[in-house]
């Protein structure tokens, strides 16, 4: 920072004071599961998140589906990115989902009885495994569970949205945008303009 | 009480007004400026530095209101400032969608930043090819008008030498990122040229503005001011100089005239009262963006003027141009899986331009007349979209995700659609806006030649892909026509009063003292963007104004 000009120290200030923390759906899980910058004032954050659409039975099997659909391995899952969360708040907004959602739920619920005679969010994570992968994967689809493939596909899709725009997501892909650079990051790798002899994939 | 008359009036404070007021102010003319909608305050209307997860919509926009955004620039980060209020029309069998800002800077605040100037290729196309007309200027006489806009906005790029785009005085350029460098080798195998964009993003401090910081998300608008727009540019020292006085939310109605036919002010709207307002003026400059000028000059009908004024030629609204925009092509660079994220996402859109290479030494040779430049895309991003794509679900597939992350590729065609009579904008004889204001309508479809430059591209751009040793995906569609807010062509300049709205320097050859100042006085579109033009047009515009004042 001690070389930086007058300007963008100036500048920077500036960017401490509008940088804003907000009270919004997937926040009440972030205090435990992930750090935060220097610069954050150090707003109240809700505890809890109280839904606003779905029933607790509902509100569970979503939070189960997205942990299903991005687990925690190394980093962390959906559910500690409080994706469940961000999808209740959505489906709460948006009338056009909210069918769909509770729709797909029964639907959901009544494949799960009759492959394993309890409703999803009480079977075993194997078997919801299994449940999922017909739904989920082209070899194992069958046409007449095309309801429950669009309901899984829905699901993803949110489950998607949520997790990769909360703070974990962002920091699982290592996110390096809305960052401060002193110069145009350039490609570190000059003698490999084709990039055909980079360092072994790390992923 | 005596009625107070302004020097100039001036419609609009976009890139082309907020240049004359610049120089208008500069040269002592007393100014108001009529702007439709509010003051932006960067602090509260800029959130370019909020994470997703900072807004109670990640971004996506609360679905209530998400519907109704138009195009992807008016979102949750811009909500409240994209118009929605005024209505305009389509005819029928015509598609359009249309963003506006009506806020003080207009789209400046938001735009895209390429500054490619013009070259006689573009002014002098009919010349090589036969079509349609030519500029009634030369490069030579834009030259240095080029020259003083970068010096005031500071654009980065580098000397290219490339024979359809005139280099000129810049910053240093954006470095390359990985992709490009990737994308430069393979460009070198299919001769097409990769190259550093030409970008009005401070890549230094400028003219008291303190360098770009690279966050990534300039669309959203920058509270630091550090790529141009009026607001941050012109409009505090035109104030400070005690010459402007910036009306907002004065929606222009239409323009007053004088027992001559000559301009004397302008009938507003003000948008909070709903009463109209007149203010007088010496001289008029229109500066509401092609669509809206042509729109306030149709919709000005007095007794010498039954068909709007400047109308005479009977041109004013048509020759609507546009530019053909749409996603020519995907792929991923396999030899970018599992690589560490890389910050590419710094500038929200062009580190890089891949400038017109067709028809260049024989304008024929191509089947189609003219040519389009491409805007590669890719790397590291704010949002995975890609997943979409991925099959399944679980550990393989968040790995997969994170595998890809850096290695999305896409090219982004800007085509230009060529003149036309079937493309206009007229007054819709039974639509009015909530203020009793006639509507524009809309009457537009896509032509053969930009469609044929669309073929052409997704074919460069999968060749490009392959040569780079990427994965072609497909080629993606063809965006709804006004997506590019690149509208040329309906107030055009040229000699004969007969078939042109203005003369050379903007001047209307019907009212002497109406000058236009946007991009509607372009007679056609190029493969460049059209604010750099717009800025050095409406620039010589003010100065001939001042000059006239003088005489």
């Amino acid at each position: 920072m001690a070389n930086q000009s007058p300007d963008r120290r100036e500048m920077l200030a500036m960017l401490a004071k509008v940088a804003v923390i907000g009270q919004f759906p997937g926040f009440s899980r972030w205090a435990c599961a992930g750090e935060h910058s220097h610069d954050q004032p150090s707003s109240p954050r809700p505890a809890t998140y109280q839904p606003l659409f779905f029933q607790p039975s509902e509100y569970k099997t979503i939070d189960q589906l997205t942990e299903l659909i991005i687990p925690k391995d190394d980093s962390p899952g959906a559910h500690d990115a409080g994706v469940v969360e961000f999808i209740d708040f959505m489906v709460a907004h948006d009338d056009e989902l909210q069918y769909p959602f509770r729709a797909g739920l029964a639907w959901l619920n009544a494949f799960a009885t009759e492959k394993y005679g309890a409703d999803f969010s009480g079977l075993t994570p194997q078997e919801q495994e299994i449940l999922l992968g017909k739904l989920a994967y082209r070899a194992q689809r069958s046409p007449v569970e095309v309801q429950g493939q669009e309901f899984f596909a829905l699901v993803r899709k949110y489950t998607v949205f949520g997790y990769y725009t909360s703070r974990i997501g962002l920091e699982e892909l290592d996110y390096p945008g809305l960052q401060i650079y002193s110069a145009s990051p350039e490609c570190p790798h000059k003698d490999d303009p084709e990039h055909k002899h980079l360092p072994a994939p790390r992923f | 009480m005596a009625k107070q008359i302004y020097d100039v009036i001036v419609i609009g404070t976009g890139a082309g007004g907020g240049m004359a007021i610049h120089a208008l102010c500069e040269a002592g003319a007393k100014v108001c400026a009529l702007n439709g909608s509010r003051r932006l305050d960067p602090r509260k209307d800029f959130r370019n530095h909020r994470q997703p997860y900072d807004m109670p919509f990640r971004g996506f926009g609360d679905p209530k209101k998400s519907k109704d955004y138009i195009g992807y620039m008016d979102n949750e980060y811009t909500e409240g400032i994209w118009e929605h209020e005024i209505a305009y029309t389509t005819a029928p069998g015509t598609v359009w969608t249309w963003r506006r800002c009506f806020a003080v800077g207009g789209k400046t605040n938001f735009w895209g930043r390429s500054s490619a100037r013009f070259g006689d290729i573009d002014f002098k196309a009919a010349s090589r090819d036969g079509y349609d007309v030519d500029w009634p200027v030369t490069y030579a006489e834009m030259a240095p008008y080029y020259s003083r806009v970068e010096r005031m906005i500071g654009v980065a790029s580098t000397v290219q030498n490339r024979p359809s785009n005139p280099d000129g005085e810049y910053l240093p350029p954006m470095n390359f990122r990985c992709i490009d460098r990737i994308l430069e080798s393979g460009s070198k195998k299919v001769g097409i040229p990769y190259l550093p964009d030409r970008i009005a993003q401070l890549t230094r401090n400028h003219a008291g503005h303190p360098a770009c910081h690279y966050c990534g998300n300039c669309t959203e608008g920058c509270d630091t001011g550090s790529f141009f727009s009026t607001p941050w540019f012109f409009l505090p020292a035109a104030e400070k100089s005690g010459n402007l006085e910036i009306r907002t939310n004065a929606l222009a109605k239409n323009i007053l005239t004088d027992e001559n036919g000559h301009a004397s002010g302008v009938a507003y709207v003000d948008r909070t009262t709903k009463q109209e307002v007149e203010v007088y003026g010496r001289a008029v400059v229109v500066a509401a963006s092609c669509v809206e000028s042509a729109r306030i000059l149709l919709n000005s009908k007095s007794r010498h003027w039954p068909g709007g004024i400047a109308n005479s030629s009977g041109q004013v609204g048509r020759n609507l141009c546009d530019h053909l925009y749409g996603t020519l092509a995907r792929g991923f660079f396999p030899q970018l899986l599992g690589q560490p994220s890389f910050p590419d996402n710094v500038s929200s859109s062009t580190v890089a331009w891949m400038p017109r290479w067709q028809n260049l030494e024989n304008p024929k040779q191509e089947k189609f007349i003219r040519g389009y430049s491409v805007y590669p895309d890719g790397g590291c991003s704010g949002f995975p979209y890609y997943a979409d794509r991925l099959e399944g679900f679980g550990r393989n597939f968040k790995r997969e995700i994170k595998r890809r992350y850096p290695t999305p590729v896409s090219f982004y065609i800007q085509a230009p659609t060529q003149r036309s009579d079937s493309n206009y904008v007229s007054i819709d004889p039974d639509v009015k806006d909530i203020f009793g204001i006639p509507a524009a309508r809309i009457t537009f479809e896509w032509g053969k030649n930009e469609l044929l430059m669309w073929e052409h591209g997704k074919q460069a751009c999968e060749d490009l892909l392959r040569a780079s040793g990427a994965e072609y995906i497909g080629a993606g569609e063809i965006d709804i026509p006004g997506t590019s807010l690149h509208e040329t062509g309906t107030c055009r300049m040229g000699n004969d009063p007969k078939h042109f709205v203005t003369n050379r320097f903007g001047q209307t050859h019907d009212v002497p003292n109406l000058y236009i100042c946007d991009a509607s006085v372009f007679p056609n579109c190029t493969d460049k963007t059209t604010t750099i033009s717009i800025l050095a047009f409406s620039l010589r515009t003010a100065e001939h104004l001042i000059e006239n004042r003088k005489a």
